[in-house]
């Protein structure tokens, strides 16, 4: 097990999946609260389009990730629409466009470029082939995104549980709700990094949903899910590493990991709250 | 004497506009370009996978390719599941008369065989010209001399980089090499060097798997404790990863010698060989890095 602490590859996704796991879980309480998962999941999957963009240009992915995450965010905002049944569509169809987008960079990626491996990482993740260069950049996305969080608590926990009293407040919900894209751009960059676009949703909605299971108070289940996210990154990592030894010389994929075990504190959640 | 003769022939045949050319493909360009140098004027060659830019293990067919593929009288094909796709191509137009010359078959070697880069083996391709001057000399059997003649003389021009290889292994017996992919072990077992690199880290970067940080961890380690003497750096297949092995090579200041997937342009078999064995020489001798061929 000193191997484990020892080693730099584990060490950069030991420290790049903690930011991702706190962040996606401090917006990931407020965007279930504003019933927003499905947005959060479709702005997850959009940056895989900025992953499979910056293999081709020969930029670092998580550029490519924070820059679509950040127009993705933008387009949502412009043709944001009220109603929710509408705005799931809305959603819908700039995943699917975005989507599409990623499919054909990623049949560049492959044959017009030398990156193997380019559909597998940026859809699943490599953490373990993230360059240690990253965690510096990283970790100030990170604390950006929890920071501006900080800045912003009160009104978007406000908008989030009474729009209507927010606007008496004269607190605009549509800023607020900008911002709020916004910030999950950032939380969506990360954990594209680490489990990959398309697993980043249970990063970002699962120990959330798991905490706010478990207690209504929102700074509680705040600092909850940011606990259930990281015990599930570190977990999945050093169960991971420890499947080295299972199908020898071989490890399985440390996103199938967190992502297990995020689902097993969700379920294990429900158990907790029908006895409660 | 005998060389002025092939010259005329060579010369001769095709302005005269006698026997239509024989269709031949290379799935691999450096096959084509062993088709090419037996069958000379006789044979018109199609490479498929030329491009040193892309990853031929993720290559995409177009129906162009199909349409060559389907059309031609002999093609060699690596096998191994390199270019699984020309079979099923193959499979798509039968032809009783088609020459197909799979290597792997060629060569008695198992489906499970780890890696399949067969070329840089320098015991495939004699094996492979070979079958090829047979391919043809049925297919177009006036010429079968001809095509014998070039198979001889493709032989010989191997032995430059045969020597070059023995003369390595007995000049740097148990080199330490470090390698991204296994495209170039073959030919570092035959040069006597020691690949240090965990297979399973190869593999994992051939197939663009997640590594395993173990295994990482021990590559990183070659490097900073100057374990090896050498790093192989195939340029076709890169990803984030091995561009941090090449910094961290290059930083502890471990020559780095590029290898390819397919035939660099400007090259024949032979001469891209005996310029890569040349550059891991160059490497042991001079510190000198080659991290392309020139």
């Amino acid at each position: 097990m000193l191997g484990f602490f020892t080693s730099s590859p584990v060490q950069t996704a030991l420290a790049v999946s903690a930011g991702a796991a706190i962040v996606s879980a401090v917006i990931g309480v407020f965007t279930i609260i504003r019933g927003q998962s499905f947005a959060g999941h479709a702005l997850a999957d959009i940056s895989s389009a900025g992953g499979a963009a910056a293999y081709l240009v020969g930029v670092s992915p998580m550029l490519g990730f924070l820059g679509v995450a950040v127009i993705g965010a933008g387009a949502l905002e412009v043709l944001g629409v009220k109603r929710a049944a509408e705005r799931d569509l809305v959603t819908g169809i700039v995943l699917g466009a975005g989507l599409g987008l990623t499919a054909l960079l990623l049949y560049f990626d492959v044959t017009a470029r030398s990156t193997t491996g380019a559909a597998v990482s940026v859809m699943f993740g490599s953490m373990f082939a993230i360059p240690p260069a990253i965690v510096v950049p990283a970790l100030l996305i990170g604390a950006g995104a929890v920071g501006a969080t900080g800045l912003i608590y009160r009104p978007l926990l406000l908008c989030a549980a009474a729009p209507e009293l927010a606007a008496v407040a004269g607190v605009s919900p549509r800023l607020i709700g900008f911002l709020h894209l916004l910030i999950l751009a950032l939380a969506v960059t990360l954990s594209a990094m680490t489990v990959g676009a398309i697993l980043s949703t249970a990063l970002l909605i699962g120990p959330a949903a798991a905490a706010l299971r478990l207690t209504r108070q929102a700074g509680a289940a705040i600092a909850l899910a940011a606990g259930i996210g990281l015990v599930s990154a570190w977990g999945g990592i050093a169960l991971a590493y420890e499947s080295y030894g299972w199908t020898p010389g071989r490890t399985w994929p440390v996103s199938f990991f967190i992502v297990t075990i995020v689902f097993a504190f969700y379920l294990l959640s429900g158990l907790r709250a029908r006895a409660a | 004497m005998k060389w002025l003769v092939f010259a005329l022939l060579g010369v001769g045949v095709p302005l005269a506009g006698q026997a239509a050319q024989i269709a031949a493909v290379g799935v691999e360009n450096q096959y084509a370009d062993v088709i090419a140098q037996i069958g000379g004027p006789y044979v018109q060659v199609t490479a498929i996978e030329t491009d040193p830019n892309t990853d031929p293990h993720s290559f995409e067919i177009s129906p162009r390719i199909a349409e060559q593929i389907a059309g031609c009288g002999l093609i060699v094909e690596n096998g191994l599941g390199y270019d699984d796709w020309a079979d099923k191509m193959l499979a798509a137009a039968p032809d009783p008369s088609r020459k197909v010359i799979n290597v792997q078959a060629l060569l008695g070697l198992p489906d499970d065989t780890p890696n399949p880069h067969l070329w840089y083996d320098p015991k495939t391709m004699p094996v492979v010209a070979k079958a090829v001057a047979a391919g043809l000399a049925a297919l177009d059997p006036s010429n079968a001399r001809y095509f014998m003649a070039h198979a001889a003389a493709f032989d010989a021009a191997l032995k430059p980089w045969f020597f070059a290889i023995k003369s390595f292994k007995a000049g740097f017996p148990g080199t330490p090499v470090a390698v991204t992919e296994p495209v170039g072990d073959d030919m570092l077992q035959a040069a006597g060097t020691d690949i240090k690199t965990p297979f399973t880290l190869q593999a994992a970067i051939m197939n663009g798997t997640d590594p395993s940080p173990q295994d990482v961890t021990t590559q990183n380690a070659l490097f900073t404790g100057h374990a090896v003497k050498i790093f192989v750096y195939n340029q076709q297949v890169t990803d984030p990863l091995t561009q941090s092995f090449l910094a961290l090579a290059q930083a502890q200041s471990i020559p780095v010698v590029g290898v390819d997937e397919t035939m660099p342009a400007g090259y024949q078999y032979q001469s891209w060989m005996l310029a890569e064995v040349n550059a891991l020489r160059a490497a042991l001798v001079s510190g000198k890095s080659t991290r392309s061929l020139p």
